[in-house]
């Protein structure tokens, strides 16, 4: 089904996804993780688009952030991943994660100091 | 008149000392460089009035805006301000707005705008073999053009070891390659063609002519960008301003660079086309971007060392420019016969780009 979101119908912005999770059309199958109203592939509404949980990515650039928000951890460790046609990025366990990588989300961490939500955090892969 | 230049001339220019933490108002820290501009009492009663908003490219948006408005014939004369007060608030809540910018599943990972420079400079380094040297470079070199701009926040020189001394921010990025938050405004005074005097009663001959203005969107969430050291918006805006004005990037004399962090620098100068990829660090260190090199980047300080009161920092580009291209400013930091002059200013981490070529 394409067309207008209905107006009634709460769209994919306003859906709080655990970090692992990423959007899918259902539609044409086109996977984005950061909320959009529309499918970017074909432009079905999101409005009510599956999600998918994440398995394994490759990272691409790490940081690690000294100076942070108040309610946010010192220091952060971040990692910009690709998730096969998905990249973000997300925060990493802690500083053993390399550009060249192999990672997936695990365990239930308070991201932000306040919330209830817990969500998980990027951690190395054992190569086979 | 150069046929590729619009019709439109900057007049007058503007600005207050950009500060840590000014004890004046907003309104009056805006009304003093709008005062600045016009030099002379201009009555504004009656005239159309807007309000920009584009985060830290509000004051490109705002000229960009006003260009349009003079050129389009609603109006001849158009003034353009730009102003910002970051003390107003405390460190935490300022800090806290900043980080807003972000997507909302950026923000939920605690991310910041200085954690996409950390993330973008350890990419840069990587992919270009280059060493850290090369970021502290760029902020030397604009801690060092803003020795003598009496309006700058960081008339303090510093060298590449300070830099690579100060404390992390976001690794790889230090303190010295992060710009501060500042307090200040800017403006300028725009004019269609040559009958209207000039606003400081200068000949209007001698007047700088906007020659292009252009901007583009990016994608919001950074991590949508195929490759962490691209810009698309930069790049966009970058080509359409080359193509308003009919010059390539071989033709600018000086260049203002939105050099939020150091590497950002970099990789706009190779967006932008004045440098391939992957060697832009090589330039700066080579010198080839100081004030007497190839081309002068940033020769006011750049947001670096100048200041970055978001709201002025767009105008505060067109008013360097303006001074440089006239040449009435001290040996010490003039770009000598400069008649092309190109800025960008980048709103977030490139969410929106805006150009702007002068010339002489």
């Amino acid at each position: 089904m394409t067309g207008r979101p209905h107006p009634d119908r709460t769209a994919s912005d306003d859906r709080d996804l655990p970090a692992d999770r990423t959007f899918v059309c259902d539609d044409c199958g086109r996977r984005w993780y950061y909320d959009r109203r529309r499918c970017p592939e074909c432009g079905r509404s999101s409005a009510d688009a599956s999600t998918v949980r994440l398995e394994t990515g490759a990272v691409v650039a790490t940081t690690t952030v000294e100076t942070t928000p108040p309610d946010v951890r010192t220091p952060n460790h971040l990692a910009l991943v690709r998730f096969d046609d998905v990249q973000l990025i997300a925060q990493a366990a802690d500083a053993d994660v390399s550009p060249g990588d192999r990672v997936r989300f695990d365990g239930s961490h308070r991201l932000r100091d306040g919330r209830e939500r817990t969500d998980p955090r990027l951690v190395a892969v054992e190569e086979p | 008149m150069d046929p590729s230049a619009t019709d439109v001339r900057v007049s007058g220019v503007g600005t207050t000392p950009f500060e840590s933490d000014s004890q004046r108002a907003l309104i009056d820290l805006a009304a003093t460089a709008a005062e600045r501009a016009l030099a002379a009492a201009l009555g504004l009663n009656g005239a159309a009035a807007d309000r920009i908003e584009n985060t830290s490219a509000t004051g490109a948006s705002a000229f960009h805006r006003g260009v349009d408005r003079v050129e389009s014939s609603d109006a001849d004369v158009a003034l353009v301000v730009g102003a910002e007060k970051m003390s107003a608030g405390d460190t935490r809540r300022v800090t806290e707005a900043i980080s807003r910018l972000v997507h909302r599943r950026e923000y939920a990972q605690g991310i910041t705008l200085p954690s996409f420079g950390g993330l973008a400079a350890g990419a840069y380094l990587d992919r270009h073999d280059a060493p850290r040297e090369a970021l502290a470079a760029v902020a030397a070199k604009n801690h060092a053009n803003a020795v003598d701009n009496p309006v700058a926040q960081f008339r303090k020189s510093i060298d590449v070891e300070d830099a690579l001394d100060s404390p992390v921010v976001a690794a790889p990025l230090r303190l010295y390659d992060c710009c501060p938050m500042s307090d200040g405004a800017a403006a300028v005074v725009l004019i269609r063609g040559d009958k209207e005097p000039g606003a400081a009663g200068a000949d209007p001959a001698t007047e700088p002519r906007v020659a292009g203005t252009a901007s583009a969107t990016g994608t919001h969430a950074v991590a949508e960008r195929p490759d962490p050291l691209s810009i698309d918006s930069v790049r966009t805006a970058g080509e359409r301003v080359f193509d308003r004005a009919g010059i390539r990037p071989d033709d600018v004399d000086v260049a203002c660079i939105h050099d939020a962090f150091t590497v950002l620098e970099l990789i706009e100068l190779e967006e932008l086309g004045f440098y391939e990829t992957g060697t832009a660090w090589e330039a700066t260190l080579d010198g080839d971007t100081a004030l007497d090199g190839d081309l002068p980047v940033n020769p006011g300080g750049g947001l670096k060392a100048r200041g970055h009161p978001l709201g002025a920092t767009g105008l505060s580009q067109i008013v360097e420019l303006v001074c440089q291209l006239r040449g009435d400013l001290p040996e010490s930091r003039r770009v000598d016969g400069a008649e092309t002059a190109f800025a960008i200013n980048v709103a977030g981490f490139g969410n929106n780009s805006v150009c702007t070529v002068l010339r002489a």
